[in-house]
This record gives structure tokens, C-alpha cells and sequence, in this order.
């Protein structure tokens, strides 16, 4: 009855003192916040967008397909002359997605070896499959990974935080898990203990933000909207896709189109590749009936996130200056909507 | 065998099945799909299953794993309480050495308790009431593990990880930790229940009952205990003293429910009490405590339900379902009494759900809340709807897969999309746009169906810099709406939505 515990009630106790008190003085440790300088030194990513004018041939936007800049049978030419904006057509959406990314350079102009790569793509709910275009294309997010893998990187993680829906659930339904679990990429449920608030030094309207830190720290982040119809910003794309990194959206929708702009100085991805394999058309950004999906079999990849989005309105018959936060981010110098004015190649596949 | 083997594996079978009952819970916290055993619990439960089709007047076929549970009864005795039973099992291992003394300060006439519980109980289930099952075992433990305990788990693996997270050196750790539990043991969003800390209270409550005799709740209060110790009166097997006892009260002291009658006139073990623990055989000397094939029912005890108390139960039970439905809290229309998707009347939903919480463990968006008075007394502690809580994700159909009763019905995701629960409601007085000119219409973004329920009209306003802007007022499109709640859920307007679900 009476036997002796392994650890005396004594040893226990100064045992778990010690440890609390080393995590506590730990803790207390001054932690520097991530800030966009810290970011431009871990990596390639560019802090301010290419230059627009950079590019050797420009080509008016048009209707799909109506203008390509290169021959179909021989995308591979375009590495001597990386587009600015990259816009691919045709029924495959792994082969445009390849076609896009080697428009620009190829992965290997964004990923250099052991990168740890983020993508973000919009998993905006867990309702509907691919086809009700209100998730991205999965196929092109599973593309991604695989092309980032090939070219070296480290681990490939894909999250987003939906709001209608869990996250696990999300992820299943919308296709992506499959795709990007089978590329060897891994789905990462963002956790509310992580988020952290950290300063958006270039803010106009809102000078702080709750975000995900991975987020801001990753080597490489890869934004991969779908383009879609949305209520109070008329489409959901590039920069709107952002918001999935914060934990308060409430907030968001007082200003939304400057707190976007916002967000997007602070996030900056270094790629942007809009999926318009399938749009959503009305009723948006939720969707669920297939008659406001068009097929258009094109994804739009560039640096400029301004650019890609000014671009994918096109697709919807408006221009960027309609889309508030597009404009509004042009405002805030993150990227040009003068879409006239820079290197677009189109590439039929 | 010998009996050390014996109990040894009695042991075993009780950390088997607690751990199982874990488990099962841990699969269903906060997830859409619900493996095909979520409910097994409850339905191997013949309380619930008889009170269930007692109060619904239906034949409920998920409730035929009960016949299980009575047939082993009917062979063996309370083999569940003993062997199976969760709870039973935790109240055994909470066990205090000054009860062993205490004990024998209580009268055996307390255990009259327990079956007065129970026919009360299915005396109310008869004339359509259930709210007494929220003192069936299973209810209990359930309840407490969803709307406190886990919560509180959660709330600490949180809470540690916040203070964690701000060590750089444990980031990878905790990054590590976090992909294998986060979304699957660990929900996403951190869940809080209305009414823990009473439901906590009840739980704890049990524990500081054991103080005062082993088992306590097993002996004296447990409905379905009642049950099964009435059919065991009838089982094939019963332990029985053999002739060459010389009453030296080993087994008495041993038996942990203390079934031994230790009369020297009439030295027996009440086959109605016996939780087939076998202890008391393994400690017999002469070894002469067996079990014995019997046909004859077992002799009466006196805290048996006499044909008096009995009808004083039924009496009460319908006193307390005419009292209880009378209740205006009930009668009258509350709009926030809003019933997970695809209940049908309230009354109805009165008389089949078993107030088992699972809906409420499985809800994702922790949307299901206990009731405390909104459907009346009668309907204390069953789901309700909160919305600004959490709102009916418009790609799940949890609730009603892991409904023991079908008091939720199973529905597929077509069926259920088309559900209404409420009707929404806007209010200009509050609404952002309509207000007070700021850009909003979060609302119409949320909005799942897939032709919107809420429309816009642009207005031209000015603005609280002086400022003339365009803003987008939303108003709701009630022939589309289904009163999911999202809406409401995410409305930024401070504390109340300005957009509001009510019952419909």
C-alpha cells in the first residue's frame, strides 16, 4: 500500500519550477517582429515590382488567344526574353500553368535550392468541388508545387484559412489536398496561436495587422487567386486573396479596397499566378451554381500582382481602375495597372 | 483461468472500452463526416433506446444494438456496468479509502433512488417527455466532455502554445506538433459551450459523491443502472453464495457497489446490484461464491420499487411532462429558439432528442449550443442554433449523422442545403450602409446559397467626413433564405448582428 513514486512530490515540483521558469525567461526574450526589410534580405524577393518597362516587346492586351506572342510548338524560346506578364491558353491546365511560369523565366528565376516555399491559394469555403469555380484550380496549385520542387526547393506548404467551413474540410473538398499532397507538397492548417501582429510600415489606412507569420517569412510565396466574381469589390483576385492570411476580415470591409492595398504592401508576394481555367461570373465569392461558371481555360502569372489582377479583369470585360483595391494599390506604387506598357506575352498552347 | 486472470482481464476490458469511448469522441470534435461507430455508445444504451421509443412512439432501428446490452444482461447480469460502462469505469478508478467506512452509515433503502429515477423517467418518456435522460451515464459523460472538458483542453493547448510560440528555438517543435493534431484532435477554432461550468458541476459532483461510498452515482442513482439491475433480477446466471460460507464478510468488503447482503439470517448477493466485478469470488476462502443457472426471478430487497413507489413515479412523471408543457417558455413563439437543420416541430424534437450533446461535439463551427430555458425546463440542455456563435456550414451534414435518436434527421448535403432553419432579418437602425454610410455588405459576401439571399442596392450617402460616397445596402431576400446564419456570424457590427436569424 504504501509504495514510494518514481519522482518524490519535492523533485517533481522544482523539476516543473525549473522548466516554467526557463520557458518564461525564454518568452521574455525581446523577439523582433518580422518587417518587409527582414524579408528582402532573406531572399530574392523583390521589394519593389520590376520594372515595368524592362521588357523588350510590348503587346496590347486583347481577347484570349487573339494575340500570342509566341508559337505554340516552341514555348521553351521565351527564356530569352522573360515576360512581364505571362497569360496561357488552352485546355490543359497543367501544361499553361508550365507554359506561364516558363514565360517568366521559369521556378528556378523564384526558387533556389532548399527555398521554403508558401503557396496561397483561395479556399475561400469548404462547399463546392473544382468545377463551381470557388476554390482555385487544383491542378494548378498541384502544377506549382511540383514545379517548385523541381526546382529545389526545400518543403512546398499550401494553406489558406476559409471562412465557411473548416480548413481540413476545405482543403478536401476544393481538390487541393489531393492535387498538392500528390505533388509532395503538404497542406498546413494555419494555427490562431501563431498569428501575430506586425506593422505595416507603407499603410495608408490601417498601420497594423494580425497575420500569419509564415506568411511574411517564407523564402518564396506564391499567390494563386481564382478569379472570380465578389460582392462589395465586384471581383475576388490577387490582392484580395490576401486577406485569407489575417485573422480579423471584419475590420477589413470598413476600407476594403485601401486595408487591401494596404496588406498587400505588407505581403508582397513574389509571384502571382491568377487561375482563370474556370471564373465565376455572379454570385460570388461563394458561388454554387454552375451556370455562373465560364470556362476560359487561361492562368496569368506574374511578379507584379497589380498587373496580373488589372490583367484578369479584362477577362470579365472591366479594366483595373474598376476594381478598387487594384487602383488603390496602383496608388500605393505596388505594381502597374498600365497594362499598355508592359511586357504581356500570350502563349496558346 | 484462475480469478487474478480473470479480473485482470475485467480490468483490461474497462480500460478497452474507456479508451475506445475517447476516442470515438476525440473523432468526432468539431468535423463533418463522423466515422460509422460515432454513436455506438448510445445505442448499445437500452435506457435511452426505450425512452427514445417510448417518447416518439416510433421504432427507432439504430437503437437495436440496446438488445445487446440486454441480452448479455439477461444471461449474465450488469455485465455493462461492470465491464463497459465509461463512466462506471472512471467513477470506480476515482475511489476514496474513507468510504469504505461512510458507507456503511448510508441506508440500502437509498438505492430505492435509482429506480425511482428510472420509472420516473420512462413514466415522463411515455407521455412524450425526455428531459429527464439528461441523467443517463452516457449523456453525462458526453455532455461534460463537449461543452467543458475538451474545451478546456483545448483552451490549454492554446493557451501553452501562445507562450511557446514566442520561443524561436521551439518553433520547428511546435510547427511539428501542431501538423499532426491541428484540425484533427485539435479543432481549428477554440470552442466554448454555454452552461460548462453546471454541466462541469453535475460531473465533478459524481466524483465527490464517491466520498461518501465506492460508486456512489452506480449505486444509488443511475437510471440505466436501475434497468439493468431489474433484468438482472431474471438472468440465467447469478452469483450465489454456496453452503460452505462462513460469513466472514470478505466479499462484502470487496464488492465495490456492495451487492453482499450481509444479514446473518440472510446472507445472499443481490443479483440487481451486482455489477459482475468478480471480486468477491476471487477473494471467497472456500472459494464457494459461483455462478448459478436460475430461472426463478431473484428474491425481493428492500429498496425494490413497491407497487406504491411505482405508481408515485408514474404519477410524478406525469405531473412533471403537464407541468413541464405548460411551461410558456415553451408554448409561447421564441425566435431564438432555432433547432439544428432539418428538425420538424419542436414538440417532436422534445420526444426523440436524448440530450446526448453529440450534435454539439460534432458541429464544426460550434454552432449547437445546450438550451438552458428556451424551449422551457423541458428542453434544457438540448442543441439550439446560436448564430452569432457559429453558423450552419453550408457543406455539412454532421449534426444529423451522429444523431443516436434521429431526433436530427440524416440528411444528405442536397436535402439539407434546402433546409430552412430561420429566416434572417435586417436591421437599418444598426446596419453599417444603412446606417451610418460605411462601406460593409460582409452579409452578401458570406452568403452560401447559391443564388445570393441577400441583395444590394447602391445609394448615394454621405459619408461621416462630410464626403458624398456610394455605398451598397444589403436587404434580405426571404423567399431564398435559409437561415443558416453565416450572415449573422460575421456581421462586424458591434455585440448584437445587425443582421439576425430568427426560428421560422
Amino acid at each position: 500500500m504504501n509504495h514510494r513514486p518514481p519522482v518524490s512530490r519535492r523533485a517533481f515540483l522544482k523539476l516543473t519550477a525549473t522548466m516554467a521558469a526557463g520557458v518564461a525567461l525564454a518568452s521574455c526574450t525581446p523577439k523582433q517582429k518580422p518587417t518587409p526589410a527582414d524579408i528582402a534580405t532573406t531572399g530574392i524577393k523583390p521589394t519593389i515590382p520590376p520594372n515595368p518597362t524592362a521588357g523588350v516587346i510590348s503587346t496590347q492586351p486583347t481577347q484570349a488567344g487573339t494575340n500570342p506572342t509566341l508559337s505554340s510548338t516552341n514555348p521553351e524560346s521565351t527564356t530569352t526574353t522573360p515576360a512581364y506578364l505571362a497569360v496561357a491558353h488552352g485546355p490543359d491546365p497543367a501544361a499553361i500553368t508550365r507554359l506561364a511560369i516558363d514565360a517568366l523565366g521559369g521556378m528556378a528565376s523564384f526558387v533556389s535550392s532548399g527555398f521554403d516555399v508558401i503557396i496561397k491559394p483561395n479556399i475561400c469555403t469548404a462547399y463546392h468541388t473544382p468545377e463551381y469555380a470557388t476554390t482555385t484550380n487544383p491542378t494548378v496549385v498541384g502544377t506549382l508545387v511540383t514545379l517548385c520542387l523541381e526546382a529545389g526547393a526545400k518543403r512546398v506548404r499550401v494553406m489558406d484559412y476559409p471562412f465557411g467551413g473548416t480548413a481540413k474540410s476545405a482543403y478536401a473538398i476544393s481538390g487541393i489536398q489531393d492535387a498538392v499532397e500528390a505533388a509532395g507538397g503538404e497542406m498546413h492548417v494555419m494555427n490562431h496561436a501563431k498569428y501575430r501582429v506586425v506593422d505595416i510600415p507603407d499603410g495608408r489606412d490601417i498601420t497594423s495587422v494580425e497575420i500569419y507569420p509564415d506568411i511574411l517569412e517564407a523564402d518564396l510565396l506564391i499567390n494563386v487567386p481564382i478569379a472570380k466574381d465578389h460582392g462589395s469589390t465586384r471581383l475576388t483576385l490577387g490582392a484580395k486573396n490576401l486577406m485569407g492570411t489575417v485573422l480579423d476580415r471584419g475590420m477589413f470591409h470598413m476600407n476594403l479596397s485601401q486595408r487591401i492595398a494596404d496588406l498587400t504592401s505588407l505581403v508582397r508576394p513574389s509571384l502571382t499566378v491568377i487561375d482563370a481555367v474556370r471564373i465565376l461570373t455572379a454570385n460570388g465569392p461563394t458561388g454554387g451554381d454552375l451556370g455562373d461558371v465560364k470556362q476560359m481555360d487561361t492562368v496569368i502569372a506574374s511578379r507584379d500582382i497589380v498587373a496580373a489582377d488589372a490583367y484578369a479583369t479584362t477577362l470579365f470585360d472591366l479594366t483595373g481602375s474598376d476594381i478598387g483595391y487594384i487602383q488603390a494599390c496602383a496608388d500605393m506604387g505596388l505594381g502597374t495597372m498600365d497594362l499598355a506598357s508592359v511586357n504581356i506575352q500570350e502563349i496558346q498552347l | 483461468m484462475s480469478w487474478a486472470s480473470w479480473l485482470r482481464l475485467r480490468q483490461a476490458t474497462q480500460v478497452f472500452f474507456f479508451i475506445f469511448y475517447i476516442i470515438l469522441i476525440f473523432t468526432v470534435v468539431q468535423k463533418r463526416v463522423a466515422p460509422p461507430l460515432a454513436d455506438v455508445f448510445f445505442r448499445l444504451d437500452p435506457f435511452l433506446a426505450l425512452g427514445a421509443m417510448l417518447a416518439s412512439r416510433e421504432w427507432i432501428a439504430e437503437f437495436a444494438l440496446a438488445l445487446v446490452t440486454v441480452g448479455l444482461t439477461l444471461v449474465i447480469g450488469r455485465v455493462w456496468c461492470g465491464w463497459i460502462c465509461p463512466l462506471g469505469s472512471l467513477l470506480e478508478w476515482v475511489s476514496f479509502r474513507k468510504a469504505r467506512q461512510r458507507v456503511k452509515t448510508n441506508s440500502p433503502r437509498l438505492r430505492l433512488v435509482k429506480y425511482f429515477l428510472l420509472a420516473t423517467s420512462l413514466a415522463m418518456a411515455l407521455f412524450g417527455g425526455l428531459t429527464l435522460f439528461i441523467f443517463d451515464p452516457l449523456t453525462i459523460f458526453t455532455r461534460t466532455l463537449t461543452t467543458a472538458l475538451l474545451p478546456a483542453l483545448f483552451y490549454a493547448v492554446n493557451s501553452i502554445e501562445v507562450l511557446l510560440y514566442r520561443v524561436d528555438f521551439l518553433t520547428s517543435a511546435l510547427d511539428g506538433f501542431e501538423g499532426l493534431v491541428r484540425g484533427t484532435v485539435v479543432p481549428v477554432e477554440q470552442p466554448a459551450f454555454a452552461q460548462n461550468l453546471a454541466v462541469a458541476m453535475l460531473f465533478f459532483g459524481l466524483f465527490g459523491l464517491n466520498l461518501l461510498a465506492h460508486r456512489f452515482w452506480c449505486r444509488y442513482l443511475c437510471p440505466l443502472g436501475a434497468l439493468l439491475g431489474l433484468l438482472s433480477k431474471v438472468s440465467l446466471f447469478r452469483p450465489v453464495v454456496g453452503s460452505t460460507c462462513t460469513q466472514c464478510t470478505r466479499c462484502a468488503v470487496v464488492c465495490k457497489p456492495g451487492a453482499v447482503d450481509t444479514n446473518p439470517e440472510d446472507f445472499h448477493i443481490m443479483p440487481s446490484e451486482c455489477t459482475v466485478c468478480l471480486d468477491c469470488m476471487a477473494s471467497c476462502k472456500p472459494g464457494d461464491i459461483r455462478f448459478h443457472f436460475r430461472l426463478k426471478p431473484a428474491q425481493k430487497e428492500e429498496f425494490d420499487l413497491s407497487r406504491r413507489n411505482a405508481l408515485g413515479a408514474l404519477a410524478t412523471g406525469a405531473a412533471g411532462v403537464l407541468l413541464l408543457g405548460t411551461d410558456l417558455r415553451l408554448r409561447q413563439e421564441n425566435p431564438w429558439r432555432i433547432r439544428p437543420p432539418g428538425v420538424g416541430g419542436e414538440d417532436k424534437f422534445l420526444s426523440t432528442c436524448i440530450r446526448c450533446s453529440q450534435c454539439m461535439k460534432i458541429c464544426p463551427t460550434t454552432a449547437l449550443q445546450p438550451a438552458l430555458t428556451e424551449a422551457g425546463l423541458a428542453g434544457v440542455w438540448t442543441p439550439l442554433l446560436v448564430p452569432r456563435v457559429g453558423y450552419c456550414d453550408f457543406g455539412c451534414t454532421a449534426c444529423g449523422q451522429v444523431c443516436p435518436s434521429g431526433a436530427i434527421p440524416l440528411l444528405n448535403l442536397e436535402e439539407k442545403r434546402l433546409k430552412v432553419i430561420g429566416k434572417a432579418s435586417l436591421d437599418r437602425n444598426r446596419c453599417l450602409p444603412w446606417a451610418s454610410g460605411v462601406p460593409c455588405i460582409v452579409c452578401e459576401e458570406m452568403c452560401p446559397t447559391p443564388q445570393k439571399s441577400i441583395t444590394l442596392e447602391e445609394a448615394e450617402v454621405i459619408d461621416a467626413s462630410g464626403k458624398s460616397i456610394i455605398v451598397k445596402r444589403p436587404s434580405v431576400l426571404r423567399n431564398l433564405c435559409i437561415g443558416c446564419g453565416i450572415c449573422e456570424h460575421y456581421c462586424p457590427m458591434e455585440g448584437t448582428s445587425a443582421i439576425r436569424v430568427y426560428d421560422a
